[in-house]
């Protein structure tokens, strides 16, 4: 094995730096990441910032014609680009704005500097970049993030998980939310939380995004079922799941 | 048979007294449902209960669990298996899940004996519980012919009142109440009382399958290509509940985790569902059962038909938690009912009709 470590940088684009934090989290309880790689940049932690690195990890959104270019300036220097977080990999909570004109969007949030501000519709990373990886959740998980460190290291892509959420729910015997009135994402949605919402009597809002495959008409009839109308199934869809939603009804 | 009587009363010092030698796991309320999990007291337990979410067969297979540890740090390699021996105690395991423990003992018994499985196995006691009414409006038990405790036992406990009658079924039976005098003989008076819930109980429960278990394998080869699988697979949302929460499935996943050495760490099983997108993709890239209604049916014929095949005994023990866990009402009785209102009629009974 080589003995220089290699070194990773952290960048932030539109999100709410709740992923950079969990990964401030994992260094605190986890410090033999700080022993197996080398940080070069990381606004949330250091001032030090060097522009030689392997590893990038990308936490936010695309939302402005700009973010463009930096994005390509990371994916020429890194041999290794990551999407950090639901805001990198779907385009996070910033892509509810998507369903509405651009126009209004920047009328009703900047008034009369709306003309000052750039801004275009939130979108993924891998929209614009090719991404090796992605690392899901809002925000991620710390223990799944360790995890996917282990296997860049290895020279494997992480082992992210292509089930539902349900199985998690189940395994760690959580009484489904459904049966309390509730609704919930849940057979959508990747799974690699532990069922962290339901856990606590909530149901899947769908952070880490859709899984492969998902049987959207079936379970449209499931909310239907259990009391949502039209409206609010569109709402709870498009918190997390916007741009998903958008590419898999254009294939169904 | 050799049975004692324990007061209900009495089930405190009785859980003090296994406490001592033993782990003992039994159903406790968790959120308004049930579990099998840790039990300190007897106020812990709560042996009226209905059904669980996950059935005890995670006690002998648990959700996750560490298979070995490994390391090549050294010059020499080194591998060393994990084996949980803790004795455990399972108390009041309903008789569905009985006959799934029998059907999992084969299992994990046929060709390489899983060893992991068999060290729980050997130092776990089951001490089951006599189902009296029904547990639940999904299960389907007395259908499928699991409403009476097989003989694999070790204690079984029938509630006659403000006492239980413990049939003893093993020496490991006899050791739980070895050392504890507040139970007593069993007298005719006793067995006399447990002939009357017996008798008794049978009208508590329903048949709800329209045809007798037997058919159902030769029901199953008729139905390979029958239409029901299309339309499950239309509705099902491929979410694994149904066989997470089936104490007949044993399918597992095996993955390894590195430590940040990267040379050392260890390998586990964690459980698996055929109703998954990718459960069936080998290596290549190849998927066998890539739309949900081939993972449908392969899942009912699991139940109706290969385990029947390969083990002899039902695959499906009726305790319907999977029905219960579907939000989409996917459930095997009704599954069963609506391929045999569906068959094929025989060559013999289009003869007789036409006749
Ligand atoms: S609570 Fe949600 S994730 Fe859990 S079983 Fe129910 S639908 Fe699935
Ligand atoms: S349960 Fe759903 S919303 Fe909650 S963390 Fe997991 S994926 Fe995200
Ligand atoms: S529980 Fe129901 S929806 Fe989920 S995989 Fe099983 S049959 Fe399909
Ligand atoms: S298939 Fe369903 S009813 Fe049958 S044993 Fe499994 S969980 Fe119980
Ligand atoms: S399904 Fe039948 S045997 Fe199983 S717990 Fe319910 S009543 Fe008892």
């Amino acid at each position: 094995m080589s003995s220089t470590k290699p070194k990773i940088a952290f960048f932030d684009f539109a999100g709410c730096e709740g992923c950079q934090l969990t990964v401030l989290d994992a260094l605190q309880t986890h410090t033999e990441l700080l022993n197996a790689v080398e940080i070069v940049q990381f606004r949330e932690a250091m001032s030090r910032s060097d522009d030689d690195y392997q590893i990038a990890l990308i936490e936010g959104s695309y939302t402005r014609p700009s973010d463009e270019v930096r994005l390509q300036e990371i994916r020429d220097q890194a041999q290794i680009v990551v999407a950090l977080g639901a805001c990198a990999h779907l385009g996070g909570v910033n892509a509810v704005r998507n369903a509405h004109r651009l126009e209004e969007i920047k009328n009703y949030v900047y008034g009369e500097k709306a003309e000052v501000y750039e801004a275009a519709s939130a979108r993924p990373i891998s929209d614009f970049i090719q991404v090796d990886a992605f690392i899901p959740g809002c925000p991620i998980d710390r223990e799944e993030f360790v995890r996917a460190v282990k296997s860049l290291l290895q020279g494997n892509a992480p082992d992210i998980p292509d089930y539902p959420v349900c199985v998690e729910c189940k395994l760690r015997e959580t009484g489904c939310v459904f049966l309390y009135g509730k609704t919930c994402l849940g057979p959508i949605t990747r799974a690699g939380c532990g069922a962290i919402c339901p856990s606590f009597g909530v149901g899947c809002e769908g952070c880490r995004g859709l899984i492969p495959n998902p049987n959207m008409a079936s379970l449209r009839e499931v909310l239907s079922e259990n009391g949502l109308d039209e409206m609010s199934v569109k709402a709870k869809m498009s918190l997390f799941l916007t741009n998903q939603i958008a590419t898999s009804d254009m294939e169904a | 048979m050799t049975a004692k009587i324990l007061p209900k009363h009495a089930m405190q010092g009785w859980i003090e007294t296994l406490r001592e030698h033993y782990r003992i796991i039994g159903p406790k309320p968790a959120q308004s449902q049930y579990v099998f999990g840790d039990i300190h007291s007897a106020d812990d337990l709560d042996l009226s209960y209905p059904t669980s979410i996950l059935p005890p067969k995670k006690v002998l297979l648990p959700q996750r669990e560490d298979l070995f540890r490994f390391d090549s740090m050294g010059d020499t390699p080194i591998v060393e298996p994990t084996f949980d021996d803790e004795p455990t105690v399972i108390l009041g395991i309903h008789a569905c899940d009985m006959h799934s423990i029998a059907l999992l003992d084969r299992v994990f018994e046929k060709g390489t004996t899983d060893q992991h499985y068999q060290t729980r196995r050997e130092n776990t006691t089951l001490v089951s519980l006599e189902c009296t009414t029904s547990c639940s409006e999904f299960s389907f038990c007395k259908s499928m012919g699991t409403l009476s405790v097989p003989e694999n036992f070790d204690l079984h406990m029938t509630d006659l009142g403000d006492e239980y009658l413990l049939e003893i079924g093993s020496k490991k039976g006899e050791n739980l109440l070895r050392g504890f005098n507040e139970v007593r003989e069993a007298t005719d008076a006793d067995f006399e009382r447990l002939n009357k819930v017996m008798s008794e109980k049978w009208s508590h429960f329903t048949y709800r399958l329209d045809f007798d278990v037997t058919e159902l394998p030769a029901l199953l080869s008729l139905s390979y290509d029958s239409k029901v699988w299309e339309e499950l697979g239309d509705r099902c949302l491929a979410c694994g509940a149904c066989n997470i929460v089936c104490p007949t499935c044993y399918c597992f996943d095996v993955r390894d985790e590195v430590d940040f050495s990267l040379r050392s760490g260890g390998r586990f099983r964690v459980w698996d569902s055929c109703q998954l997108d990718r459960f069936a993709i080998v290596a290549g890239g190849h998927d066998f059962r890539d739309t949900r209604a081939a993972r449908q049916r392969h899942r009912f014929f699991r139940k109706g038909k290969y385990l029947t095949d390969q083990y002899g005994v039902v695959g499906c023990v009726g305790c319907g938690r999977c029905a219960q866990a579907c939000l989409v009402h996917i459930s095997p009785v009704d599954t069963f009912n609506e391929l045999h209102r569906r068959r094929v009629p025989s060559a013999a009974a289009q003869e007789e009709a036409l006749a």
